[in-house]
């Protein structure tokens, strides 16, 4: 009996194995994002990526005699994306070649494992690695990370330099992002025609509440939805408020009037019917996708990386929805604010660290680079150059721009880049784990009667942070 | 009413209620695989259920399961080489340990099965963060042996290989080194065949764990290509990039080779299964 | 030559021989158990950072003095309760119905309630999170839309969440816990029961003075495994609401927490400090569990 379980067993190894034989191991590595690309996670705290690509592993085109660096990543998309590039920058400084090994890791608890790799010494830690936002400030606490600002100086005029000074401590830059981040309003226009109300005229939060009754009495639509689970909604008012989840030193610091404004402004929005908690708890959610790509929503506030969600999973939104400007508080005030990210950063225990800082500010920061963030991952980019190039912002064949009937580049542009960045130092994870767990959760569904002052104090007192 | 009658209408009554009880549970496996006929972003949008139009029921998401476009194989056969690595060493080095504990005196035995019993009662989870330094201090993390190696040893299968063997008289043994066998000459030739019913209980008992583990494996793995079958299908369901298409044809097809074993091998798995309780 | 012979007799020795037999045991004993125990302990009271750790007394134990980790407590006792609460006396009534020598297909039955078993906790999770969806068509909402009720949002409200827990706990292990029950049940002698038959005991009475003494023993035995299962709770509140953070921690667990605090905020005092009251609540329960069955064996 034993010996049948065991070549039972046996052939099903056998089997399986075979059926990897033909499929995955075909090293699909190098390049191919191609067409499905999807976007790349973002948000604060939560983390990442589908494996659905198999491109696991990826390596550019190796040189001989180039120097051999290897990159953590926990999004297969961005394989492509270093890959690509390191073919570029070998092409463009022969004598400085590098063979770049590029490594998916298990999205979940990935950050956390390259900490504890910094910890043990650097034990098998990368040269290069890309962080998740929420994570930063631990690596930066830890002191793992090579200060960057050399290589960005060459590029400081051409950028947007709030998207890289955030992830840096006031002298220092240690993070750059694949995208700026900006935050802009989708609007369902199939919603906003029925509700015979023009997007265009909505400046203020107010214009957005008074639009949003219109939308709700004629359709029977909410205008907009909150999160539960996840912070976009009140971290875009208070950003707009100039407002911060920590303090300058880093320190948890959610009991502020300004939160609280936030919080009451939107329960106010909730009372009326004119938002809804997203379903699922959040805008990442499957019922979430489900719900808007069904038209269920008028508006949702998100950065502009959230074009990739659109264009992914709502098929059938395609050419109806359009672009606008966040509402702000007050008119004159500037309608754009930087949301989510993920900065790449080399790590101390690289052998090769000037190597590494060059080739990650030009991958990151040089035209090629920012061109291929925004055609095959969709994001807006940091480099306003850019911006000014009709190639790419009146490229009809580009997947996002025919996607939505506005310009994203015309935001961008119009704003400027003088812009804000949430703070992101300190005690922002920890902030974050109980943003998304408790505060916005008690605050919109569970606990909706007590102040929001009082709500925030004891958030306040439930976040675990030791700065010592 | 005669006894007869009442025994059928008990029976029937029995029978019903049963049926009902299946059901209800089998209900959810189903649920399964007929969602896994559907495209994924119908799941998305009208949830888990049995609406199925069996017209346009496919199994386009076996093709892409299959199609080599994804790690889902990677995943199965790195489940495969841990469950089986794991299950040789732990069925092997525990039924060493148990084979001491029962047919030996020696210094420290009642302390050191208080030990087994010990490491039985507190929930691993209690040491999941040093036994991680560990594997990171020991060069093990984000391998197969990192996540083997702590586990390779199972109290469970000691506790029941010593019950198993503690029926066999030890007069046996004594009977053995008369004929010049050696000490590790009696476990080898004549234990281990003697324990050959044991070991297919407790493989099946060490195989689903190993098959199935999920925290320990999530913490160890960093790699993508390291990834473990239940952690694969887990980060599928990440909150950036839900895909039902691989999910929900993947979750069936990890079941369908345990469920294939499960019929033919029936009573070993449920032996196996519940052996803790099999002796009260 | 010499040596190494000595050597081989000492090593094949009656004496030795169980020792080497039991060394797995010991090393991984102490490696992989003594030793992260410790560590555990001298972590807690410690902050723990790459180049400078230092003790900090019992700062982490005061840290832990939160709304937070009380209601994490909270939750994996209630949930220990409620899952002994359910899980005993339901798979011990459905197996003392398919004992029953009037019932039918016995094999059959026992093989399918046994199938949940065989799944893994992912699968159970994403099956359950997807069931008890909040969509209109989820079906859990299309089965209580046929009592006329409305959807609810299962996994985002505190009593609803709790029956999710619960139901996808009695999904994966009534089959187990029965076939304890059904094995138990085989081995209490049939004359019993003709010898009460005899007597004119009651069904009830079989019951009472047979039937629930005799099973006492596996009772004991699901009873622990189901405390120490409840206790270290983690896997189902991580799939169900995919990853460590819920609404309100409504499936916030200790071991939920721990994995929160240790792995995803890198803070290995307070993890450590959170271990080490698990381990003490657990040791207090075994303590408890052996001065009971000890009386009670004594009573016999």
């Amino acid at each position: 009996m034993k010996k049948k379980i065991v070549s039972i067993l046996l052939c099903t190894a056998m089997v399986a194995s075979m059926a990897v034989g033909c499929g995955g191991s075909g090293d699909s590595g190098s390049s191919d994002g191609g067409s499905d690309a999807k976007t790349e996670d973002d948000a604060g705290g939560g983390d990442d990526a589908a494996a659905d690509d198999g491109s696991t592993v990826g390596k550019n085109t190796f040189v001989d005699g180039g120097t051999e660096m290897a990159l953590w990543t926990f999004q297969e998309l961005h394989v492509g994306f270093y890959t690509e590039l390191a073919d570029k920058w070998n092409e463009a400084n022969p004598d400085k070649a590098i063979n770049l090994t590029v490594t998916t890791g298990e999205s979940r608890t990935m950050q956390s494992k390259m900490l504890m790799a910094c910890q043990s010494n650097g034990e098998g830690a990368p040269d290069i690695c890309d962080i998740e936002i929420g994570n930063y400030a631990s690596f930066v606490a830890g002191d793992y990370l090579l200060p960057l600002n050399d290589v960005v100086e060459p590029y400081k005029d051409d950028i947007v330099m709030s998207r890289v000074e955030m992830y840096g401590d006031g002298d220092n830059w240690y993070g750059i992002d694949f995208h700026l981040g900006a935050s802009v309003t989708y609007y369902n226009m199939d919603v906003m025609n029925e509700a015979e109300v023009d997007p265009a005229s909505i400046v203020t939060w107010d214009d957005y509440v008074e639009a949003g009754k219109v939308v709700l009495e004629k359709t029977g639509k909410p205008m907009c939805a909150v999160e539960t689970s996840d912070y976009f909604l009140p971290q875009l008012m208070m950003l707009e408020k100039d407002a911060q989840y920590v303090d300058e030193d880093g320190n948890p610091n959610i009991n502020t009037k300004e939160h609280a404004e936030v919080i009451e402004y939107i329960r106010d929005m909730i009372e009326l019917g004119i938002c809804e908690i997203a379903p699922g708890g959040g805008v990442h959610t499957e019922e979430w996708y489900g719900h808007l790509n069904s038209g269920d929503v008028a508006s949702i506030s998100m950065p502009l990386w959230y074009m990739g969600r659109f264009t992914d999973y709502c098929p059938d939104l395609k050419g109806k929805m359009a672009i606008y400007e966040v509402p702000v508080w007050n008119e004159g005030d500037t309608r754009e604010v930087l949301q989510g990210g993920t900065g790449t950063s080399v790590l101390k225990y690289s052998e090769n660290a000037d190597l590494a800082k060059e080739f990650l500010a030009f991958a990151k920061l040089s035209e090629d680079g920012n061109k291929y963030e925004w055609n095959i991952l969709g994001f807006d980019p940091i480099r306003t150059s850019l911006w000014e190039d009709p190639e790419i912002t009146e490229n009809a064949d580009n997947k996002f721009l025919s996607y939505f009937q506005t310009n994203p580049f015309d935001i961008l542009k119009k704003n400027g880049t003088d812009l804000t960045a949430p703070n992101i130092s300190g005690g922002y994870a920890a902030t974050a784990a109980v943003l998304f767990s408790t505060t916005y959760a008690n605050a919109f569904e569970l606990d909706t009667e007590t102040p929001a002052e009082e709500l925030l104090e004891m958030e306040q007192a439930s976040i675990v942070y030791d700065n010592e | 009413m005669d006894m007869k009658k009442k025994s059928t209408v008990q029976s029937v009554l029995l029978f019903v209620f049963y049926l009902i009880v299946i059901i209800i549970t089998l209900l959810p496996l189903a649920l399964l695989a007929v969602s896994s006929l559907r495209p994924g972003s119908e799941l998305m949008r009208n949830g888990l259920n049995f609406n199925l139009d069996w017209a346009a029921a496919n199994l386009n998401n076996y093709k892409l399961l299959f199609s080599g476009q994804n790690s889902y194989f990677v995943w199965y056969k790195n489940s495969l080489v841990i469950t089986v690595v794991q299950l040789v060493l732990a069925l092997f080095l525990s039924a060493c340990v148990g084979y001491a504990f029962a047919m030996y005196e020696f210094r420290f035995k009642n302390l050191l099965f208080m030990c087994v019993l010990l490491v039985m009662m507190v929930p691993t989870e209690i040491i999941l963060l040093p036994l991680y330094k560990l594997t990171i201090g020991m060069g093990l993390s984000d391998s197969i042996w990192g996540i083997i190696l702590p586990y390779m040893v199972v109290p469970m299968l000691i506790f029941f290989f010593r019950q198993y063997l503690s029926g066999i008289p030890k007069d046996f043994l004594d009977a053995a080194r008369v004929d010049g066998c050696t000490e590790y000459g009696i476990f080898f030739r004549i234990m281990i065949p003697l324990m050959k019913p044991s070991f297919a209980a407790m493989g099946i008992y060490q195989g689903m764990q190993s098959w199935n583990n999920f925290l320990w494996p999530m913490i160890v793995v960093r790699s993508a290509d390291k990834v473990t079958l239940p952690v694969g299908l887990q980060s599928l369901m990440s909150p950036y990039g839900n895909n039902y298409d691989i999910l929900i044809a993947g979750a069936c097809f990890a079941i369908i080779p345990i469920l294939i074993l499960f019929i033919c091998f029936q009573s070993y798995f449920i032996e196996g299964m519940t052996a803790g309780g099999v002796k009260g | 030559m010499e040596k190494k012979s000595v050597f081989k007799k000492f090593v094949y020795s009656q004496k030795v021989a169980p020792y080497v037999f039991v060394l797995p045991f010991v090393l991984t004993f102490l490696i992989f158990f003594a030793y992260p125990v410790g560590s555990t302990f001298v972590m807690s009271f410690q902050k723990v950072a790459a180049e400078n750790t230092a003790f900090v007394g019992l700062k982490n134990y005061k840290t832990l003095l939160n709304p937070i980790f009380y209601k994490a407590l909270k939750n994996s006792a209630l949930y220990m309760v409620l899952s002994c609460a359910i899980m005993i006396p339901v798979p011990m009534v459905l197996a003392a119905m398919l004992n029953n020598k009037n019932m039918r297909c016995k094999g059959f039955f026992r093989s399918a309630m046994f199938v949940p078993a065989l799944t893994s906790v992912v699968v159970a999770g994403v099956v359950f999170r997807m069931m008890f969806g909040e969509l209109d068509g989820s079906f859990a909402n299309q089965v209580i839309s046929l009592f006329g009720k409305d959807p609810i949002i299962w996994l985002r409200k505190p009593v609803t969440v709790w029956i999710v827990f619960l139901l996808l706990c009695m999904w994966r292990w009534t089959g187990v816990n029965m076939m304890y029950y059904l094995s138990g049940l085989q081995q209490i002698p049939g004359d019993l029961y003709e010898s009460a038959d005899i007597d004119g005991a009651t069904g009830w009475q079989k019951m009472r003075y047979i039937t629930l003494p005799l099973l006492k023993p596996t009772t004991v035995y699901v009873l622990t495994i189901s405390i120490f299962a409840g206790m270290a709770m983690f896997s189902e509140s991580f799939l169900l609401f995919n990853g460590s953070t819920n609404p309100n921690n409504v499936g916030t667990t200790v071991v939920v927490y721990l994995y929160r605090m240790g792995i995803e905020q890198n803070n290995y005092g307070l993890a450590s400090a959170i271990g080490v009251i698990l381990l003490i609540i657990v040791m207090i329960i075994n303590v408890i569990q052996l001065a009971i069955n000890g009386t009670f064996k004594k009573g016999e």
